[in-house]
């Protein structure tokens, strides 16, 4: 009963503010001059500080610059942290989210998607002693891998007897691999590639194993039912991988002249659907 | 913002693994305590010890875990304490739950600081001429304190020491930082996995309420039932 009420509370909230702050988004933008976007600042090369200007810079930061522009404002870049996405969007803090975002079918019912952005694989490194050699060999191990994001559930959607542990940073998790508290670290396959390079002399030692676990679509967070913004963000994504923009920014970002390495470009800028 | 979601606690997955929270959460709880007890009580009579070197030990001991943050205790157990055994015993650690092993210790050593205090509290709570007494009738400093001193200390000491089960009971929520999966573990993975924040740390936050709530109820009946002779 006291639950009721508490819900009865929050939904009549929510409902005012609803009403209050309803109006077309992509107006209220073009009124204000700016866009503003909630990146997360710290996710190389998709948005991270560049040390030289200072400036948030990367993969998304220049489809967001593209979007800006088509709108015909400026953008704002905002940092903000990984729990904080969704909130900030639906409060209308920032009017997108580009933060590594991953498009799946229950984050539907909160929040829009554009088209996709980005597809990553999720990929499992273990110790070469382990005796590991592909992906279901994980089953009943232990394996570790970072909170918050859709690693957990994909490992256990790949391997499902897997015992899953997970930690508030990548680091952590990384640290606990090499303590052997777990016999695999799973992560999205760019990340994963920056934390292994990282072990220098090390390497020798692990081996990432070659089948993804799962495939990840990042796209653009968009508010709520703010058709006329999302019309704008999936027009300029569409212009871009048309023009060629988009292949000439993913070479710049994970082409195989950086620490990514990407030889190929396996998606295309052209639809919000996933499976 | 999407009206709140009942569906989501009360059937299905989401609420299968809020609910595995829950109990973990209560079996840290159990283990921490049973733990903690034993050791709260041998360091509450090391700083009352007559020797000056046990006295040092107590002191140090509830000193140097009260001024550090449970946080620290938390990572300490897990990713310190265990690289510092041999090969062997490690790899068989590892490859069993070390992370609720590393929580339980971390929260039964914290925990016992704290009722350490309340324990000599309570000791000193009872006239000095009891412990003379006791002396007088040829029982050593364990035999009086067992058969005279600590028979009603320990009845002073009881509502004190709920109420640091009741920190306890809070504190178990760190064990999140090092991969246990209680209940706060399990409220962060519903809502990365559904974006139902509010749905999920509401389930929490009513559990934690509900057994913090069933602690202070226990504490006050014990009061009622069981008050403090008049000494």
């Amino acid at each position: 009963m006291r639950l009721n009420l508490i819900a009865a509370a929050l939904a009549a909230s929510a409902l005012l503010t609803g009403i209050a702050a309803h109006a077309d988004q992509l107006a209220d933008i073009k009124k204000k001059g700016e866009l503003v976007v909630g990146v997360l600042g710290t996710d190389e090369p998709a948005t991270f500080i560049d040390p030289k200007t200072r400036q948030i810079v990367g993969y998304e930061v220049d489809l967001v610059n593209a979007i800006a522009k088509k709108i015909g404002v400026k953008p704002v870049l905002k940092q903000i942290a990984v729990a904080a996405r969704i909130p900030e969007l639906q409060q209308g803090h920032v009017d997108l989210v580009a933060a590594g975002l991953t498009h799946n079918k229950e984050r539907e019912a909160q929040i829009d998607f554009s088209l996709t952005t980005f597809v990553t694989g999720q990929k499992a490194i273990v110790k070469k002693d382990s005796g590991i050699t592909d992906v279901p060999q994980l089953a009943g191990k232990k394996v570790l891998t970072i909170r918050g994001g859709t690693q957990e559930p994909n490992i256990r959607k790949a391997v499902p007897t897997a015992e899953v542990v997970t930690f508030d940073t990548s680091q952590q998790a990384f640290q606990a691999l090499q303590q052997g508290k777990g016999v695999g670290y799973v992560d999205d396959e760019a990340a994963l590639l920056r934390s292994y390079a990282k072990l220098g002399p090390q390497k020798a030692k692990y081996v990432v194993l070659k089948q993804n676990l799962s495939t990840e679509a990042l796209a653009i967070g968009i508010k709520k039912g703010e058709s006329g913004l999302k019309a704008v963000v999936d027009d300029t994504l569409r212009e871009l991988e048309k023009s060629g923009e988009a292949q000439k920014i993913f070479v710049k970002w994970y082409g195989p002249n950086t620490a990514s390495g990407f030889q190929t470009r396996d998606f295309k800028l052209d639809s919000d659907k996933i499976d | 913002m999407p009206l709140f979601d009942y569906s989501l606690l009360l059937t299905g997955k989401y609420h299968d693994m809020l609910v595995a929270g829950l109990l973990l959460s209560l079996q840290l709880l159990a283990a921490s305590l049973v733990l903690a007890l034993p050791i709260a009580l041998v360091v509450a009579l090391l700083r009352l010890s007559p020797l000056a070197p046990l006295r040092w030990l107590g002191f140090a001991y509830v000193e140097a875990i009260r001024n550090i943050p449970l946080l620290a205790h938390m990572l300490f157990w897990y990713f310190g304490a265990p690289e510092l055994l041999p090969e062997g015993i490690k790899q068989w650690l590892y490859a069993g739950h070390i992370e609720a092993y590393s929580a339980i210790i971390a929260l039964a050593l914290y925990t016992a600081a704290f009722m350490a205090e309340d324990i000599r509290s309570g000791i000193r709570a009872i006239p000095t001429v009891q412990f003379e007494a006791g002396r007088a009738l040829g029982f050593g400093f364990l035999g009086t304190m067992r058969r005279v001193i600590l028979p009603q200390a320990l009845r002073v000491t009881v509502p004190p020491l709920i109420s640091q089960t009741l920190s306890l009971w809070k504190n178990t929520s760190i064990a999140t930082v090092i991969g246990v999966a209680e209940l706060m573990y399990q409220a962060g993975q519903v809502e990365s996995a559904t974006f139902r924040s509010f749905e999920s740390f509401a389930f929490a936050s009513a559990a934690y309420l509900t057994v913090s709530l069933a602690i202070t109820g226990l504490a006050t009946w014990y009061h009622h039932r069981f008050p403090v002779r008049t000494i």
